[in-house]
């Protein structure tokens, strides 16, 4: 417990380690807060062509996204990732940190896009059947009555891909980029502290503080989206 | 002879393989109230949904005013054809105030103050007007339906299109509901109503329109109609309903 104890503050005096864990923690956050806006704007493109009507031109775009879905379900995030760097952008000088927000904001999307389809294919029928027995259009209807419904259902299964997100950048490391993680475990080296246990676990914490927050934030929303459900 | 404000001809409406609606000609005129009785299962409600197409028919017309319904014109038409469901169809996310005033103000048939103003003088007819603020959640059945038909109302609507408006309501609220159908129907609306509450339909009724396996297979005034039915199915029908 002593040696723990003596790691520990090794570990929160030494700037060297402070600043490589810092600079860990912010890579890991800008691939996450990136690959999550980019997996929020093509997921939401391909829910909506997902449960658009499947009338005449639409089943080409209805055909890619269900391809483009399967495959990026049915395969490792790692080797999603181990393609797009040694594969589709194996150029020289080429930023990783962009290679690796891609990789996570096209394997975020996939699965964005399908709990923002299942959140708008839960909303009730009876509600689109209210606005357009009132000869409402269509997107009134959508933007008025099944948006924010569906946005109801969609916030908490949402918080979870982001969270995902965030824990899954972990694996960049396997392309040896300095992520949190890889700051821990650089830390812990024999060439630095020689001891794992303190650096890993103050990478968790960090993970976990991060986590935490956004479970509080999600937790938050709800709360205010359900407003209208309250029976009082 | 008044106005004839629908004309459905030869309308066919299927589910995959399932026929449901076999062939069905009609014409309703202004100030009808034209009640559709008919088994589960019959298609009443279909018919009554490919109307203002809730349902898409499979082939056949449907004319408002004389003007062929199709999918260029029917958001127009529908602003002229109210609807009261089953299930209410209250917009959830929406206060009821919201609710009765959302599609006369976007369609911009009215003002924002004048469509409060209407709903307001709505509410307070129907003694809900403590309501306008709150959201269909906390309502009960009875008060969903008779905001339903009073936000069917808000449109000032030529033709009302009711289906099965009670079915879904404790017996309590029924009586009321059905008070307010009443009171619409002495405003002079034209109204069809398709429902399985006998002694409304034989109260409401100018004309009743009796529908079997996708066919209307018997119709007449309601003195006739209740007691001297001509087919032997719909004998067989009242027989088991009265």
């Amino acid at each position: 417990m002593g040696e723990f104890f003596d790691k520990l503050v090794e570990l929160f005096t030494t700037p060297e380690y402070i600043d490589s864990l810092l600079h860990g923690f912010l890579l890991t956050m800008q691939i996450s807060f990136f690959a999550i806006i980019i997996g929020l704007v093509l997921g939401t493109i391909i829910a909506l062509i997902d449960t658009a009507k499947p009338s005449g031109w639409m089943v080409v775009p209805k055909f890619i996204t269900r391809v483009y879905t399967t495959i990026i379900r049915g395969t490792p995030m790692a080797l999603q990732l181990f393609i797009m760097f040694f594969v589709i952008f194996a150029i020289r000088g080429f930023p990783q940190i962009i290679i690796a927000i891609l990789a996570f904001g096209f394997n975020s999307a996939a699965y964005t896009a399908e709990v923002i389809r299942s959140g708008i294919q839960s909303v009730d029928r009876g509600q689109t059947e209210a606005g357009m027995a009132l000869g409402l259009s269509n997107f009134t209807i959508f933007r008025r009555i099944v948006a924010p419904q569906a946005i109801k259902n969609i916030i908490p299964a949402l918080g979870n891909e982001i969270i995902t997100v965030i824990k899954e950048t972990a694996i960049v490391s396997m392309v040896g980029m300095y992520d949190l993680n890889m700051a821990a475990k650089d830390i812990g080296s024999g060439q630095n502290m020689a001891s794992y246990i303190v650096p890993m676990f103050t990478a968790a914490l960090f993970y976990l503080a991060v986590v935490y927050l956004i479970t509080f934030a999600i937790k938050r929303i709800e709360k205010r989206l359900r407003k209208s459900d309250l029976r009082a | 002879m008044a106005e004839k404000i629908i004309k459905v001809k030869n309308l066919k409406k299927e589910f995959g393989k399932n026929k449901v609606i076999k062939g069905i000609d009609f014409e309703l005129r202004e100030g009808e109230r034209v009640v559709i009785l008919g088994p589960s299962g019959s298609g009443k409600s279909t018919f009554l949904r490919c109307i203002n197409r809730m349902e898409e028919p499979s082939s056949g017309e449907v004319y408002f005013n004389d003007i062929l319904i199709t999918d260029k014109n029917i958001q127009k038409m529908r602003q002229d054809i109210g609807m009261v469901f089953q299930h209410f169809n209250l917009i959830s996310n929406l206060t009821v105030m919201e609710n009765l005033t959302l599609a006369p103000v976007i369609l911009k048939l009215m003002s924002e103050e004048a469509a409060e103003k209407k709903a307001r003088g709505l509410l307070r007819h129907i003694d809900l007007l403590n309501k306008a603020s709150a959201y269909p959640a906390s309502l009960s059945g009875g008060q969903k339906q008779r905001i339903a038909i009073i936000r069917a109302m808000m449109m000032n609507p030529k033709v009302l299109l009711f289906d099965e408006p009670t079915s879904a309501l404790d017996p309590e609220s029924i009586g009321d509901v059905l008070s307010l159908i009443h009171e619409v129907a002495n405003l002079g609306m034209t109204i069809m109503i398709v429902t399985h509450e006998i002694n409304f339909a034989k109260e409401i009724a100018s004309r009743v329109v009796f529908v079997d396996e996708g066919r209307i297979i018997e119709e007449g005034r309601p003195a006739e109609f209740f007691a001297h039915p001509k087919t032997p199915r719909v004998r067989e029908f009242l027989e088991k309903v009265l």
